[in-house]
């Protein structure tokens, strides 16, 4: 049976009081033409008129060998084992978790047991983050550090209870734990089904379809604002700031929405690998281009934008806002009062994190030697594999016309041969989520694979 | 449905009858000392087919809310017992399916029931907790001491219950309620057989190993190397030998002489899928297999564990369970499509 036949399985973990229920309770509405099975844990409570829900207690199995990556979930293989027989089966499953849930054994039951490996398929792990309170919990407990670190999708739930700033800082922190996943922000958990569902994220062929990379983007912008502009001149005004030029895209019809800055964000950086264009000031900024603006003159330097048709105007800047006290005027207007700001977030770190659990990837250029890297992964795996939670790569291999891809949750390991490289350029991508790292080490050590 | 009729079976097994039920089949058991052949579908539903024409006698639906999870024919073969996802534990009268007296257990799963040999005992649990009933399905004893959902229940004596869960193996005197041993070992055991004489305990594994005890001697031991959970056993009447799945091989121990330790088992090698079902004949060293392939193969043994092939049939889908007649005579086995087929043996 291929993956295409199995009934597909997504993992809803989160803290209590996340929004877990909330979620469950909109996608059972959504999908109401479904056949969907859930598997709460005892304390759930989705309404039972909204399809088959399943109670199960959360029964962890560790195996006599003591290897963490065989232990599974008892209860989930009993009751999946069940779903199973049935003619018309299930067109998907969801199993929420309790907060306190390990995800691994979650997710290695779809690989470790033959059983229910043959008949579902991990789709992927959403995890659900109280952006009022997880980082206190972050710091507090490992089974919420583990359910970020395990996450395809992090959502980062009621955004409308914290600042705009300390969720740009939660999102940082997320990110730097966690560099698969996708990050959604959501209110009361209202979240796009489709960002959820259907992720295919174990499947390696299908994740690396829809996503070239398993990385998140990390953008070379800190700082987006979006200003609502009446048509004419407008005057772009920065102080002196830590560098003497910054780089800048700006934004036509820009949405003030978290999906909608994303889409832009996604949008400029492809703008910002392209080569960028200098702009002096009192000069005009074409929209939709990556533009240098040059501010090594001292005192405020002006920039001129044009606005031919009402719009929400985004712009995507290198720096912050605050580093180069970023204005923008009418020109020309009597007084110089500055149009507020209609939305604005940041994009990067504003200072490092001490989390143990962090994210690294490696990319290079070039061939690896098949012996030399299967030889370091497994003294890796065998040595850290406890401390590694996830891991996703592609890589190149000598003499291999095809691309490799593989993926390992703790010891357990999958590597298949992909599509042939073709005229992309041969590269590599490892991506390790884990607790402490040792980066250099690690990259020392596929470096050493490299041929 | 068509396709049921045309079953061309090879070898000892000949062409019988076929027929349906309404959903995925878990269970086939011969009543009535082998005049009649009941299947449980997951749904729900009962039917009680003739065991010679296939007709059938009679039929039961949605006797379970949420699934039917087993079915158990009791040692006399006029009453059976079944057991399903709403507590419920339900005892009816093989001739025309009646109910004859039902007992709710809890709000859990009912997974698996045992009649002792005498017919005087039937065990059946729920979630963590063990229950022992009358023949009139009135509750005598229960066990709620478990650590984990019981995965698996055996007598071991008419008066004595071996149980398995996470961890361990409990054995329980059910007249005095004492626990009479505990044989403990740190695993998933996800399936249990003892040897007729109950001397023998051998459980699978969920680290794919079946690890089976001694208990006059308390000597252990453990079989791994299985690709798969053996989640089907079958011992021979004699005690001799150990069938275990696990695989697409039916491996099979032989407790003669010293053994299995130290010694081969039997490979019995057809199947192209895992094993999901096994029985020993009655008083016979044959041995029933079916596969997740939808094929089942009956196997003529010898006492050290090897053997071959006597005959073999295909089903549409994953077999389920498979049935030998009282007689060893016929053979039965349904499967994940609801089909029912039943060959004579010769």
């Amino acid at each position: 049976m291929n993956n295409n036949e199995k009934v597909p399985v997504t993992i809803l973990t989160g803290f209590l009081g996340s929004g877990k229920t909330t979620l469950l309770n909109r996608i059972l509405t959504e999908e109401h033409g479904k056949r969907i099975a859930v598997i709460e844990n005892e304390f759930g409570e989705v309404g039972i008129d909204q399809g088959l829900v399943i109670n199960a207690d959360e029964e962890v199995f560790e195996m006599s060998n003591g290897c963490i990556c065989c232990t599974v979930r008892g209860d989930l293989i009993r009751v999946l084992g069940n779903l199973m027989k049935r003619r018309d089966k299930f067109d998907y499953v969801l199993v929420e978790t309790t907060g306190l849930a390990d995800p691994g054994p979650v997710a290695q039951t779809f690989f470790m047991d033959d059983e229910i490996g043959s008949e579902f398929a991990l789709d992927g792990i959403v995890t659900l983050v109280d952006a009022a309170h997880i980082d206190q919990q972050l710091g507090r407990s490992d089974e919420s550090t583990e359910q970020v670190a395990f996450a395809d999708v992090i959502v980062l739930n009621k955004t409308d209870l914290v600042s705009s700033e300390s969720i740009d800082e939660l999102e940082s922190r997320l990110r730097e734990m966690n560099r698969m996943a996708r990050l959604v922000r959501s209110e009361r958990a209202k979240v796009p089904v489709e960002t959820v569902l259907n992720l295919g994220a174990f499947d390696l062929d299908q994740a690396l379809e829809r996503r070239p990379t398993f990385l998140e983007p990390e953008y070379p912008f800190e700082w987006t604002g979006v200003y609502s502009l009446e048509p004419g001149r407008y005057e772009l005004s920065l102080d002196d700031g830590p560098d003497p030029n910054m780089s800048l895209v700006a934004v036509m019809d820009q949405g003030t929405d978290d999906e909608a800055l994303r889409d832009g964000a996604e949008w400029c950086v492809r703008r910002y690998a392209e080569p960028s264009k200098a702009i002096a000031p009192g000069d005009a900024i074409p929209a939709g281009e990556h533009v240098d603006l040059q501010l090594s003159a001292e005192g405020r330097k002006v920039f001129i934008l044009e606005v031919d048709v009402p719009s929400k105007l985004g712009l995507y800047t290198q720096h912050t806002a605050e580093e180069f006290d970023i204005k923008l005027f009418n020109q020309g207007a009597q007084s110089k009062v500055p149009i507020p700001l209609e939305a604005e977030r940041t994009w990067v770190a504003q200072h490092e994190h001490d989390d143990e659990v962090g994210s690294m990837a490696i990319e290079r250029d070039g061939d690896v030697n098949m012996d030399l890297m299967n030889a370091w992964l497994s003294k890796l795996l065998a040595e850290k594999g406890i401390d590694i939670f996830r891991m996703k790569g592609f890589i190149s291999v000598a003499g291999e016309s095809r691309r490799f891809v593989f993926q390992g949750v703790h010891m357990l390991f999958d590597a298949q041969r992909d599509k042939e490289w073709g005229d992309t350029p041969r590269r590599n991508q490892l991506v390790f989520i884990g607790r402490n790292l040792d980066e250099e080490g690690m990259r020392r050590d596929f470096d050493a694979c490299l041929n | 449905m068509s396709e049921l009729t045309d079953i061309t079976p090879k070898g000892a097994l000949r062409k019988g009858w076929s027929g349906l039920v309404d959903d995925y089949a878990i269970a086939c058991e011969w009543a009535l000392g082998g005049d009649v052949l009941l299947v449980g579908d997951v749904l729900g539903g009962v039917r009680a087919f003739d065991g010679k024409s296939g007709k059938v006698i009679w039929h039961l639906t949605d006797i379970h809310d949420g699934a039917l999870l087993t079915m158990r024919v009791h040692p006399d073969g006029a009453l059976f017992a079944t057991a399903g996802q709403d507590g419920y534990v339900v005892l009816w009268d093989c001739r025309d399916g009646k109910q004859v007296a039902g007992l709710r257990l809890g709000s859990g799963w009912v997974e698996h029931l045992s009649w002792s040999d005498s017919g005087s005992w039937l065990a059946a649990t729920c979630s963590r907790d063990v229950f022992v009933m009358d023949a009139e399905c009135a509750e005598v004893w229960r066990s709620k001491d478990h650590p984990s959902t019981v995965s698996a229940i055996a007598w071991s004596r008419d008066d004595e219950i071996a149980v398995a869960c996470y961890g361990r193996v409990t054995f329980y005197d059910v007249v005095n309620g004492d626990l009479s041993q505990k044989l403990e070992w740190r695993g998933s055991l996800v399936s249990m057989i003892l040897s007729p004489d109950g001397d023998i305990v051998a459980c699978g594994s969920q680290d794919n190993s079946v690890h089976f005890w001694r208990r006059s001697t308390g000597q252990d031991s453990m079989m791994s190397g299985y690709p798969g959970k053996p989640s089907n056993l079958a011992f021979d009447h004699s005690g001799t030998l150990l069938a275990t799945g696990g695989a697409e091989t039916v491996t099979v121990w032989s407790f003669e002489g010293d053994g299995p330790e130290g010694t081969s088992p039997g490979h019995l090698e057809l199947h192209t899928k895992p094993i999901s079902s096994l029985a020993f004949a009655p008083r016979a060293s044959r041995l029933a297999s079916g596969a997740r392939d939808g094929s089942v193969v009956a196997w003529a043994l010898k006492s050290d564990g090897q053997g071959g092939p006597i005959g073999a049939a295909l089903m549409t889908d994953r077999v389920s369970a498979v049935s030998w007649r009282p007689d060893g005579r016929a053979l039965a086995a349904v499967d994940g499509q609801g089909g029912v087929c039943a060959w004579r043996v010769s």
